[in-house]
């Protein structure tokens, strides 16, 4: 029954970080692959964590993997946030909204 | 082969499309595909430690995972400032 599990969530990890992977390719603007990257980093990192859970229970490697997957979801909405303001300050010259973006 | 070590393998397909961005787009978004390819690169180590069952590999995913974070900051600082 466990391996039957494991082999589902892994299944869908893999195919949701393939899929966030070839996004990234499709999309057109920075935004849009900013998207795609912060995607990645949470849904199919807690199905590889469940994943290893399912087969380690709370040992030291479960834990290990909860601590892996916990600093993906945590830090990586700061590096994204960080990527999306250098991205506007390349396009746009600076962060703050534009005249035409303040009205919205 | 088990099913972790089948997907690490699988996984590892995600780096060519990631590399494709790299190459062919702007700086910032082969910044972006560094980032994915940061995460890619933890969920291999964490599948690979569980599917060769080796215990002290679990570190790796856990510093992969700061690593690519830290990386991908510097990175982001630097082009936002200088490009």
């Amino acid at each position: 029954m466990s391996n039957v599990a494991v082999d589902i969530l892994l299944g869908l990890a893999v195919a949701l970080e393939l899929a966030c992977c070839i996004g990234v390719v499709a999309a057109r603007t920075t935004f849009d692959r900013l998207h795609y990257a912060s995607a990645g980093a949470t849904v199919p990192a807690f199905l590889v964590v469940a994943a290893v859970l399912v087969r380690e229970h709370v040992s030291s490697g479960g834990l290990q993997a909860i601590v892996a997957g916990a600093l993906l979801f945590f830090l990586y909405p700061v590096l994204l946030t960080a990527t999306a303001r250098a991205a506007r300050r390349i396009d746009y010259g600076d962060v703050s909204a534009l005249p035409e973006e303040k009205g919205r | 082969m088990n099913a972790f070590t089948i997907a690490a393998t699988i996984l590892l397909l995600g780096f060519l499309p990631l590399g494709f961005v790299a190459l062919r787009t702007r700086p910032i978004d082969g910044v972006v595909a560094m980032q994915l390819a940061g995460t890619v690169a933890t969920l291999v180590l964490l599948c690979l430690a569980e599917g060769l069952h080796r215990s002290f590999i679990y570190a790796l995913p856990v510093v992969a995972a700061l690593m690519s974070w830290i990386g991908g900051l510097v990175f982001a600082r630097f082009l936002g400032r200088w490009l």
